[in-house]
């Protein structure tokens, strides 16, 4: 009796614990359930690299995982799957053409030199480019002030003014659209100012896939922060040999992202005998800290080493996800329900039992489910109100064995007791079948066959727990009272032996 | 006995011809359903594949007019969207042809759900906002866009084939050692009979309803191989037991006598499991309609299987 007290206690216990977690944790909700944005990203193999490896998947993850912080979606995740893809959620983002965009392209990174007799056209621009970044980057700092309740930086008026900034997109032949804002329109020009730089370069002289990582330091002289590169050796052979090619003749090194050009660098004549060499360069350009922050994330982000391709995309409503957890919800407790009213039908008193330990149960289950953390899905909703049904199946088979000990004569309490024994081997067998379809599934199987794998097992192994623990505990505590001790409670008195009805 | 085991006075190894005849006949029309189905041109494979399987986009749209909607037509729906033009993908071909989409209409009229080849994000953007001439308002939370591309569909094919291999090696692999080759052997038979009966249905739905199988049915299908597994091994361990107690009796006749003690509980826990799949089927929604049938359907074969297949089975292989 107190070893049965004592289990009673640690149910009770391990309940309010589970009630506990359950407030404080919510449960993770998938993107078919809350909304959003679900992208697979498939690494492609490509030039030497004929198979796609864990450590490139993690290299290509590491680059991705930059680039989708610059997105600005809370709470988003990139999680590997498989040896060659990636699943990007983006909780609540209804248009995942965004982040198709910035992470589907390949952000090819080109080191490339000017081309011999190009230097006034390139002046030109560049003076265009230094204008238009410079006003753009004063009117963002006056929105950001304002955006912050702060006094904007008094200014300058703007150092470009109207006229001028027509002239040059025109003489540029852009096609300006109606209505667009001034800041439209320097984005517009130095979108194809920069565009324009990089016809002004050969061909690319190597890219991005011989960069081993960039970063940023405070200059030594001066105020200004320089971004420093660092190359594979071939990369460091390659740089030298290009920086050799343009040292001192005043023709710039350009750094390029996407055929658009990110940098322009000049090489000192200093390099002239042997280009610069050692497998390091830093970009001096007296950026800012901010600038050479960008420029860094910039450049390793352009290190992509292979380039991904969107396979699939799910996107998600937040009514559409509100319905789907409105109707499992009324699935799994409706389901609940019926076996319920099932049970005590069938077993009464121990059907009573049964619908409690099978409460507890999927208390449990959603407590572990937290716990884990689970994240839900609809097929994992699924796997869930399935394994309610299979749950049962325990109960089911020690209250047969019960009643067959009954009704060939045995006492109530023996009957009991032999029943989970008898039961204990085909309960384990059952459920450790199951169990290896769930993690063959689980290994195998891609996405969302993870997730019902994974609520089906955590049921299956519940069960075996719920069932020889929670109902036997249960069932012996209640037979501790001698008003319940009557067999007529178990099984119809028809069904009895004569000698004990 | 019970209730059950005496309304069906159950001596299966009598009856066993029967028994036989019935599973049979099921997974003859089976294999006739995926035979019709994989010789039409229109499907070509044993069973209808979705969109998971096949690769392509599927876009649902919910109208936010309410009850002043204007009255819609697929037609109308697949008339405007062959005259959307496309933006073309970076590096791919021309952009993919919208002629032969389907357009289905639910919620009387209030959900429009299209099928079309694999479109980008963008492109799927252009199919959404191209449409609002013919559909009119409708609601961005109710939106719902998947893409699936279709090497990602044979791979997902490939995925749950293997799975399914894999788990039947280690169910018969966990048999064999705890009970013998035999019963293995015997358990694989059944969960043979249970998948491909389950299958033969869905490829006649898929023949005259048009239901398409999806990722979820893999899904389920290895959900019934486990429970199949799950249903008999019950029966196995009974079988065992009466060999050892009622020594004196042929095979047969202990197996009958293990179906007979463990028929109730089969009956009702193929119930209770039925019990939560009926609520899904009446109450979860169109995602998990279908799937929520076929675990109903490998449930009930299953439970069959475990009763009339695997206890009449046994004394016939256990002799030769």
């Amino acid at each position: 009796m107190a070893r049965q007290q004592g289990w009673f206690a640690l149910i009770l216990a391990l309940a309010i614990a589970a009630g506990a977690l359950l407030m404080s944790f919510p449960l993770q909700l998938g993107l078919d359930l809350r909304g959003g944005s679900q992208l697979t990203l498939q690494v492609m193999p490509a030039g030497a690299i004929k198979r796609v490896d864990q450590e490139q998947l993690e290299a290509v993850k590491e680059v991705l995982e930059r680039r989708i912080n610059g997105l600005g979606v809370a709470e988003s995740t990139l999680q590997t799957v498989g040896t060659d893809q990636l699943v990007l959620q983006l909780p609540g983002e209804q248009d995942p053409s965004r982040a198709a965009r910035v992470l589907g392209s390949t952000a090819l990174l080109e080191f490339r030199a000017q081309r011999a007799g190009t230097e006034q056209e390139m002046q030109g621009l560049l003076q265009l480019k230094r204008q238009a970044e410079a006003v753009l980057g004063l009117a963002r700092a006056r929105q950001a002030a304002l955006g912050n309740g702060e006094t904007p930086p008094e200014v300058a008026e703007a150092s470009f003014p109207a006229e001028q900034l027509a002239a040059a997109l025109r003489q540029l032949g852009v096609e300006v659209p109606d209505g667009a804002s001034e800041a439209d329109q320097l984005e517009l020009l130095l979108d194809t100012v920069n565009t324009r730089i990089v016809e002004l370069y050969e061909p690319a002289a190597f890219t991005g896939k011989e960069l081993v990582t960039a970063g940023r330091q405070q200059q030594q002289s001066g105020s200004g922060w320089e971004v420093t590169l660092s190359f594979t050796q071939t990369g460091g052979e390659q740089f030298a040999r290009l920086t050799k090619e343009i040292a001192g003749s005043g023709r710039l090194l350009g750094i390029v992202l996407d055929g658009r050009s990110i940098s322009e660098a000049s090489v000192g004549p200093e390099f002239q005998a042997a280009g610069i060499t050692g497998g390091s360069a830093s970009i001096t350009g007296n950026f800012s800290a901010e600038e050479a922050r960008d420029l860094e994330v910039q450049l390793r982000g352009g290190s992509l080493p292979l380039p991904v391709r969107v396979v699939e995309v799910r996107t998600v409503g937040p009514s559409l996800g509100a319905d789907n957890i409105r109707t499992s919800l009324v699935a799994a407790l409706s389901g609940l329900a019926l076996v319920a009213v099932f049970m005590v039908l069938v077993y009464r008193l121990a059907g009573v039992v049964a619908v409690v330990a099978l409460s507890l149960y999927a208390l449990f289950n959603l407590a572990l489910y937290a716990l884990i953390p689970v994240t839900l899905t609809l097929p994992g909703i699924a796997g869930f109100i399935l394994s309610l049904g299979m749950a049962v199946d325990a109960n089911v088979l020690i209250f047969e064995r019960i009643k067959d000990e009954l009704r060939s004569g045995n006492t109530l309490i023996r009957s009991i007791d032999t029943g989970f024994n008898l039961a204990f081997s085909s309960i384990l067998d059952g459920q450790l079948t199951t169990l290896i379809s769930c993690v063959a599934l689980f290994a195998l199987g891609t996405g969302f066959v993870k997730g019902f794998a994974v609520t089906l097992g955590i049921g299956v192994l519940l069960s075996l727990f719920s069932a020889l623990t929670c109902t036997r505990t249960l069932l012996r505590l209640l037979m501790s009272y001698p008003a319940l001790r009557q067999p007529t409670y178990f099984l119809p008195r028809v069904q009895l032996p004569a000698a004990s009805s | 006995m019970s209730l059950p085991s005496r309304l069906l006075g159950v001596q299966v190894n009598r009856r066993r011809r029967t028994l036989w005849a019935l599973s049979s006949a099921a997974l003859v029309l089976s294999l006739l359903g995926i035979a019709i189905s994989w010789l039409t041109p229109s499907i070509r494979a044993p069973l209808r594949p979705g969109l998971d399987f096949t690769g392509g986009t599927q876009i649902q749209l919910a109208r936010s007019c309410g009850s002043g909607c204007s009255a819609l037509t697929a037609a109308a729906v697949e008339d405007r969207l062959t005259s959307i033009p496309l933006p073309a993908e970076e590096g791919a071909a021309a952009p993919p042809n919208l002629r032969g989409a389907a357009v289905q209409l639910l919620d009387g009229g209030q959900q429009v759900v299209l099928r079309l080849p694999s479109l980008s994000a963008e492109q799927g953007q252009a199919v959404v906002e191209g449409l609002a001439p013919v559909i009119g308002p409708t609601d961005p939370a109710g939106l719902s866009v998947e893409t699936i591309g279709p090497t990602l569909g044979s791979r997902l094919l490939r995925a749950s084939l293997i799975s399914l291999a894999v788990s039947f090696v280690g169910i018969s692999a966990y048999i064999t050692i705890r009970y013998d080759r035999l019963f293995a052997l015997l358990a694989l038979l059944c969960l043979g009979h249970d998948v491909l009966i389950t299958c033969g249905v869905f490829s006649w739905l898929g023949l005259l309803g048009g239901v398409e199988v999806n990722s979820l049915f893999a899904v389920a299908l290895l959900t019934i191989a486990g429970y199949s597994v799950n249903d008999t091994v019950v029966i196995f361990d009974r079988i065992r037991e009466k060999r050892v107690q009622l020594t004196e009796l042929a095979l047969s006749e202990q197996a009958d006598a293990a179906v007979a003690a463990t028929l109730t509980r089969s009956l009702y826990t193929s119930f209770t499991t039925l019990l939560p799949l009926l609520a899904l089927i009446l109450f979860g929604g169109s995602t998990l309609f279908w799937f929520a049938v076929a675990l109903s359907v490998g449930v009930v074969v299953g439970a069959w299987s475990s009763v009339a297949i695997a206890p009449t089975l046994l004394p016939v292989l256990a002799r030769s």
